[in-house]
């Protein structure tokens, strides 16, 4: 794999975003989420408060 | 040379209300946020809509029959054009107003992406406490607000994404360019929906896709944002240097809840940019693209394939790959930025191939569609059951006591990219290397002197000499930080002008 730099780029380097994860990595950037079941926390009940007819009575007008 | 931001029109209702005004809604909504009286600043001068980049000019955008009726109504409503958009400028260099009855919170212009998730989210902080206040009027949480783009009744509003282009690149050029790879973002950007709906027609509940705007797109190209919706947008508002650049205007894209997804859905679209610059973009050439973005978006499998115009059949992941291949020969080393990009890029089609449930909290689809089947198999529904289109809707709201996207966060299952100290100081602050922390500054600094503000200028008022900070070319980091120098030192905006002009012609 050969790698160029792009001839327009002048600006100096920023911060970089965060590495991609690993799930030691503590403190700041992304954290790898625990992605069990939903059942072990509020996140259920949370989904159970929603009126299941909540998205009938919602109406907006065409925006762009 | 990069810069890009994003607009977003929030969904808004009233749950107190059987029939809910959205223009009064989102004016009050607005000015929730002031703590003085609202104050025209905003100058639409700037602002044209009607010029295609093709090479030619439209006489009026479309809307559908019942927008006609609507704008009919809203003629003999008692406040002036400039009352019912309610444009605010924030100290961070934000717009904040009511666009086509939707609050619209568009972020100051960025250069990385670290400044653009953290300003994202500080819009999401900023509409939901102007939303806090308005409830506080009302005495009750009556007012709730939803970063995603539809109604689930046929109505959509849009979260676009801007990016400053040269104008040395041909247009046709972008647009062939450009199309295989907006048909097949969905894959890393689509912030998911159950069902299908189009304009007019209403939802059908049903299956769950990958988009939420995939359903409106029924052109190729055009100028019109409100009917008959392009994949790639034609206006030619370049907000700049008319003679030197342009801004690529995309209108397709969903709002996405996760940062990761805006990350990708942006710095995809950047380093595209890039390879088309150079002229390294892939080859690929789709047969029906209208077509194409709604089988992708229909097909949450991944397995359909679109046909080229050369005659091979092609699946969304392997458009994508094609595109990585070239940006990774091509940009790879470039910048920070773009090494993040390319790696998180690849790594994600990957997973979307071998291991989808790994990209949960980092995709808006494959988030919404685990949480959904989760409480599907809880509650034993089918995708028909008209709960889900209101899970689906309480996905994006942006309320932290009830969205079900920031109960996720709230609970340490999604990729956080951005800290609580970025959100807080992109609250207070632009970004200090771009033009919209210059705007910011001068809100912060000389509020009261200003008369009049739009993306490429402020005005200042006052004498005979001309007080305006031009931004139409004003993109180069060095002399951005240069001019805010100036105006963080001088005592008045015509004292910080004249040192900008001496600066200039030195």
């Amino acid at each position: 794999m050969r790698y160029m730099l792009m001839p327009d780029r002048r600006e100096a380097p920023g911060d970089p975003m965060p590495k991609s994860p690993s799930p030691s990595e503590e403190g700041g950037g992304p954290r790898r989420p625990d992605t069990g079941s939903p059942d072990k926390d509020n996140l259920l009940k949370r989904m159970r408060k929603v009126d299941p007819k909540q998205a009938e009575r919602y109406r907006q007008r065409t925006g762009e | 040379m990069h810069l890009f931001g994003i607009e977003t029109e929030y969904g808004i209702t009233r749950e107190d209300l059987d029939a809910v005004d959205p223009v009064e809604e989102s004016m009050e909504l607005v000015r929730a946020h002031l703590s003085e009286n609202f104050e025209r600043r905003w100058d639409y001068r700037g602002e044209d809509p009607h010029e295609d980049a093709r090479g030619f000019r439209v006489s009026g955008l479309q809307q559908d029959k019942e927008e006609d009726d609507f704008a009919k109504l809203d003629a003999h409503r008692p406040y002036s054009f400039h009352d019912m958009k309610s444009d605010l400028v924030l100290p961070n260099g934000a717009r904040f107003y009511n666009d086509h009855t939707h609050p619209e919170y568009s972020t100051p212009e960025c250069r990385t992406l670290k400044d653009l998730l953290a300003h994202d989210r500080a819009g999401e902080r900023i509409v939901q406490r102007a939303a806090d206040r308005r409830n506080q009027q009302l005495g009750g949480a009556h007012v709730q607000l939803y970063k995603n783009n539809t109604d689930f009744h046929g109505h959509s509003y849009g979260c676009h994404d801007n990016y400053l282009v040269s104008r040395s690149l041909p247009f046709p050029r972008l647009v062939s360019g450009l199309l295989p790879f907006l048909v097949s973002r969905q894959l890393l950007a689509g912030a998911g929906k159950v069902g299908m709906e189009a304009q007019e027609s209403g939802h059908v509940p049903g299956a769950f896709q990958l988009s939420q705007r995939a359903d409106f797109m029924e052109a190729e190209l055009g100028v019109d944002t409100m009917h008959n919706r392009p994949i790639l947008n034609t206006r030619d508002e370049p907000h700049a240097d008319r003679t030197k650049y342009r801004r690529l205007h995309l209108i397709l894209g969903d709002a996405n809840m996760c940062e990761y997804a805006t990350a990708l859905k942006v710095g995809t679209t950047r380093l595209v940019l890039d390879l088309l610059q150079c002229g390294a973009a892939p080859t690929v050439e789709l047969e029906q693209p209208v077509v194409a973005i709604k089988q992708l978006s229909r097909d949450p499998e991944l397995k359909t394939t679109m046909r080229l115009k050369d005659g091979r059949a092609w699946s969304g992941l392997a458009i994508q790959e094609e595109y990585w291949n070239a940006a990774s020969r091509v940009c790879g080393g470039s910048d920070p930025d773009a090494d993040w990009v390319l790696r998180e890029w690849q790594e994600t089609l990957r997973l979307l191939k071998e291991d989808r449930a790994q990209l949960v909290g980092k995709l808006d689809w494959v988030t919404k569609q685990w949480l959904l089947e989760t409480f599907m198999r809880e509650e034993r529904l089918t995708w028909e059951d008209p709960w889900l289109a209101s899970l689906d809707l309480e996905y994006h709201n942006v309320n932290s006591e009830r969205g079900l996207y920031l109960g996720l966060e709230a609970e340490g299952k999604t990729w956080r990219m951005t800290t609580e100290r970025d959100i807080a100081e992109a609250l207070a602050a632009g970004p200090a290397d771009t033009r919209g922390g210059l705007r910011g500054l001068c809100v912060r600094r000389f509020s009261a002197e200003i008369s009049g503000m739009q993306w490429e200028r402020v005005q200042f008022s006052g004498g005979l000499r001309s007080r305006t900070l031009e931004m139409g070319d004003l993109f180069e980091p060095d002399a951005v930080r240069a001019c805010a120098v100036l105006l963080e030192s001088a005592s008045s905006p015509a004292d910080a002008l004249a040192a900008w002009t001496k600066r200039k012609e030195s």
